[in-house]
């Protein structure tokens, strides 16, 4: 047999495969890439990781995420739990008003949404990495990943709107569990 | 006297195509993957405005994940919010920030809701009228819950209104906050504002 057509169809097939590889390496790079960015820029370059971070009113000049709502009051906490969970809260915005921490993983999945009208009297969670010991009494969620995004997000259309969600988002936490779980 | 054959030495095979076929191959995929994400099949229309009912969802396919990264990164799911884009009019022309569009509609089945201009490049558009967006409590909706605002270069005295200076081709992003559980089973029951498009440049329609 003539070794001429095998080595046209490995060709061919290699070809196809790298096609078929480059496309899906792409679709699943981006939002890991378009997540590390954001995440870059959200804890100032890696300096503020495990804490809340807040930003002012959103204006024209805000662009560390794509689509910035100029309606809401933005503050963002980028964690890592390579190191075990973390207590994870926020009191809701006095008055009303949405207020949500949502949570995204590191290939931008929303993987939990906490909000206002659920709990009323605030938000209170554990974050940790599946098989990492929580405590029996706290709610928790698990990340697939180590590292993502934690979004606060709170209704604030007018400055007196945007004040009084700043004043509730100050009490807000993501730190290390304070106790440890054995 | 003797001549002996000589044997030709066995030619081996040449790896240049082998690595014209990987590299041309991957560099396919990854363009054809890059035109995909930004120019490929278009979510789901309704009513003229795009939405993707997995946009956040841990259930997108990859293709989805990767286009809601690049344009709406940190987007809620729809238990949440939905989000409702477009880049035309209720004629189908694009939309123009030297245009002026009335955006109208009833009652939206969410706790809250607003409408938002951006510019191509996915940010606000850069313009210091502190006007970016119009919400659920700036329009001043009839008796039967009908409602309508401005979206154009200039305000006009009491309607709701959104800047589209320094816009360009512009996008309208329709946000609803805690939507309504049917709304959230069903987008094509949604009944979605009109963006029509009034005169562009300065003149006024007849």
């Amino acid at each position: 047999m003539n070794g001429l057509p095998n080595r046209q169809v490995l060709l061919l097939l290699t070809f196809t495969l790298c096609v078929l590889g480059g496309y899906w390496l792409t679709l699943l790079a981006v939002p890991n890439l378009m997540m590390r960015t954001a995440m870059h820029r959200l804890s100032d370059g890696g300096a503020a990781v495990n804490r809340f971070v807040f930003a002012g009113p959103t204006t024209p000049a805000s662009r560390r995420v794509v689509r910035p709502a100029p309606d809401l009051a933005y503050g963002s906490c980028v964690y890592d739990l390579a190191a075990g969970p973390l207590d994870v809260g926020a009191r809701v915005t006095e008055g009303g008003g949405y207020t949500s921490l949502s949570v995204f993983a590191a290939n931008s999945d929303n993987i939990a949404v906490l909000d206002s009208m659920t709990h009323p009297g605030g938000i209170d969670f554990v974050l940790a990495l599946p098989g990492q010991a929580v405590p029996a009494d706290r709610p928790v969620v698990r990340s697939p990943s180590a590292r993502g995004i934690i979004l606060d997000r709170r209704l604030a259309p007018t400055a007196a709107d945007f004040a009084r969600a700043d004043a509730a988002r100050r009490f807000n936490l993501c730190a290390p569990m304070a106790r440890t779980v054995k | 006297m003797v001549v002996e054959a000589v044997a030709e030495p066995a030619r081996r095979p040449r790896a240049w195509p082998f690595a014209l076929a990987v590299l041309g191959g991957t560099a396919l995929g990854i363009g054809a993957a890059l035109w995909a994400i930004e120019a490929g099949a278009r979510p789901t229309a309704y009513q003229g405005w795009e939405a993707n009912t997995l946009a956040g969802s841990p259930d997108a396919d990859a293709l989805t994940r990767a286009r809601v990264a690049r344009s709406g990164l940190l987007a809620l799911d729809r238990s949440q919010a939905i989000y409702f884009n477009r880049t035309t009019d209720s004629a189908g022309r694009p939309l123009d920030e030297g245009c002026r569009y009335r955006v109208g509609g009833g009652p939206l089945p969410a706790r809250w809701w607003s409408v938002t201009v951006y510019a191509a490049d996915h940010y606000l558009p850069r313009n210091d009228g502190a006007a970016l967006s119009f919400d659920a409590t700036e329009v001043v909706p009839d008796a039967a819950g009908r409602w309508q605002a401005l979206v154009g270069p200039a305000p006009q005295p009491g309607m709701a209104f959104a800047s589209t200076q320094g816009a360009g081709d512009f996008a309208l992003t329709l946000r609803l906050y805690n939507p309504d559980a049917a709304a959230q089973r069903d987008f094509a029951g949604i009944a979605l504002p009109v963006v029509e498009r009034l005169d562009c440049g300065g003149e006024r329609a007849a």
